[in-house]
């Protein structure tokens, strides 16, 4: 015993040392599963707040490209708008694949199977140079944002909440390796959206079976079997290449939003989702 | 106590210009020139670095912990800074001994800088330390060897502007520093 207590004394640094790395360790292999601990995300109050200060005083420089986005953005939307509201007969086929919550168009039932509510917010931190990129907004269960809720720019698609506190929500953007997202291109055809570390403006598509014809400039949208609304726009194709090894596709894309000056957000909620989350828990199980 | 003051100061200083500046650069500015990877400088360790001389070594490794900490809440990286910043507090001693021309002990007053090492000893302690918790950091974060080049370029990029910015505070910081101390 007493050699013990020797042992500890003269190797007390060294303890503490191994005490502290151990400490780190747990720390990380707790974070690398999606949850995480949200007392250790910029999503608290203190980091919060300080974003926030920061955030107060770049606000005034960036007015101009907020500016400049919301009109593009504007546009966009009032061409949607004359193309559902003037050309019924050629729209219809679309309009399964977008989220209605009319339930009445032309006289015809439409099954409405997601209600969205968007929620703007402010992004006051964000990152493009890690593994995985993170994006803080200044609103948080306060506002109605829950974990899970997909997260959209004025252009396209930007992540996935995954941690909240009172007033504030940290999004894990696109841009990361940990989770690639379900998307399809314009024909409809599925394939997955990843990344690969280190640079903002490439995400990758894989995937696409080698028949299916992709021309440069193609656009692709989330599908509908991701947590997303199906239609967001991710990116346009900028690159092509067959993997010989598996015969499938993979393409560059030139993502639709820009990640390196994201200023505002829209924080979707799918109200059908939980019931949707249920059913396929529940449909798992019994398989 | 004045010490204490100095050194919680100098560790918000440090933490405010490493979130608020030097994390931001790369966002809007740099923009991947020719497949370059994109890297971010941590300045930070720079306070485990130029803790005074007669602090005891566990202190320095709970600074290293505290420092590392606060930086990973701020980038949502928990835990992998505050390793990597322990690792170089608990080796910062073993380089001091090597480094230093007389015992460490007999330092009573001084910071690690300089003026009581010498630009030569001073910035091999500060390329090293450096270098070992860019690396350590670096290899955590990708956590594969996937793309060992360019985890390589990063970490040799980020290292050495680091240490250019390390160089910069020691020319900007160390007249003030020596009549505060001596």
């Amino acid at each position: 015993m007493r050699n013990l207590i020797l042992f500890i004394r003269r190797h007390a640094n060294l303890l503490l040392f191994f005490l502290l790395e151990g400490i780190c360790l747990i720390l990380i292999s707790r974070t690398q599963t999606l949850q995480g601990n949200s007392l250790l995300s910029s999503a608290n109050a203190v980091s919060g707040a300080l974003y926030q200060k920061r955030e107060d005083v770049l606000y005034y420089f960036s007015l101009k490209k907020i500016n400049d986005s919301l009109l593009q953005e504007n546009a966009r939307l009032r061409q949607l708008f004359a193309l559902a509201t003037h050309s019924v007969d050629t729209f219809s086929d679309e309009v399964k694949d977008f989220p209605l919550t009319s339930t009445t168009v032309d006289s015809r039932q439409i099954i409405q199977y997601a209600k969205y509510t968007y929620r703007s917010a402010r992004v006051i931190n964000n990152s493009v140079t890690a593994e995985n990129n993170y994006i803080t907004i200044n609103r948080g269960a306060k506002s109605g944002i829950r974990k899970n809720m997909a997260v959209l720019s004025a252009s396209g698609a930007v992540g996935r909440v995954i941690q909240v506190s009172d007033n504030f929500a940290t999004v894990l953007s696109i841009l990361n390796v940990k989770q690639e997202i379900s998307a399809k291109l314009s024909d409809g055809n599925i394939g997955s959206v990843g990344w690969e570390e280190g640079n903002p403006d490439i995400l990758l598509l894989k995937n696409i079976p080698q028949q299916i014809e992709v021309k440069i400039g193609d656009s692709v949208y989330t599908s509908s079997y991701s947590f997303f609304p199906p239609g967001v726009l991710i990116g346009t194709v900028t690159k092509k290449f067959l993997i010989r090894k598996n015969n499938l596709q993979l393409l560059y894309l030139k993502p639709a939003t820009n990640f390196r000056n994201l200023n505002y957000v829209y924080v979707v909620e799918n109200s059908m989702l939980e019931e949707r989350r249920i059913l396929e828990d529940s449909t798992q199980r019994k398989k | 106590m004045l010490l204490r003051v100095q050194l919680i100061f100098r560790f918000c200083a440090i933490v405010l210009i490493q979130v608020l500046v030097l994390n931001k650069i790369s966002i809007q500015w740099w923009t991947h020139p020719s497949g370059f990877p994109i890297f971010v400088p941590y300045l930070y360790p720079l306070f485990i670095l130029v803790l005074p001389l007669r602090i005891p070594v566990w202190q320095v490794l709970l600074w290293g912990f505290v420092t590392g900490l606060t930086i990973d809440v701020f980038m949502n990286t928990a835990g992998m800074h505050a390793f990597a910043t322990v690792l170089i507090a608990w080796l910062r001693t073993t380089a001091l001994n090597m480094l230093l021309p007389k015992n460490r002990t007999e330092y009573t007053t001084h910071l690690p800088g300089v003026k009581s090492m010498g630009w030569i000893p001073f910035l091999a302690y500060s390329a090293i330390l450096l270098f070992i918790h860019h690396a350590v950091f670096f290899c955590i974060e990708t956590w594969s060897f996937a793309n060992p080049g360019i985890l390589l370029l990063k970490i040799c990029a980020s290292s050495i502007t680091s240490l250019l910015l390390v160089m910069v505070y020691t020319l900007l910081f160390t007249q003030t520093q020596s009549s505060h101390t001596a």
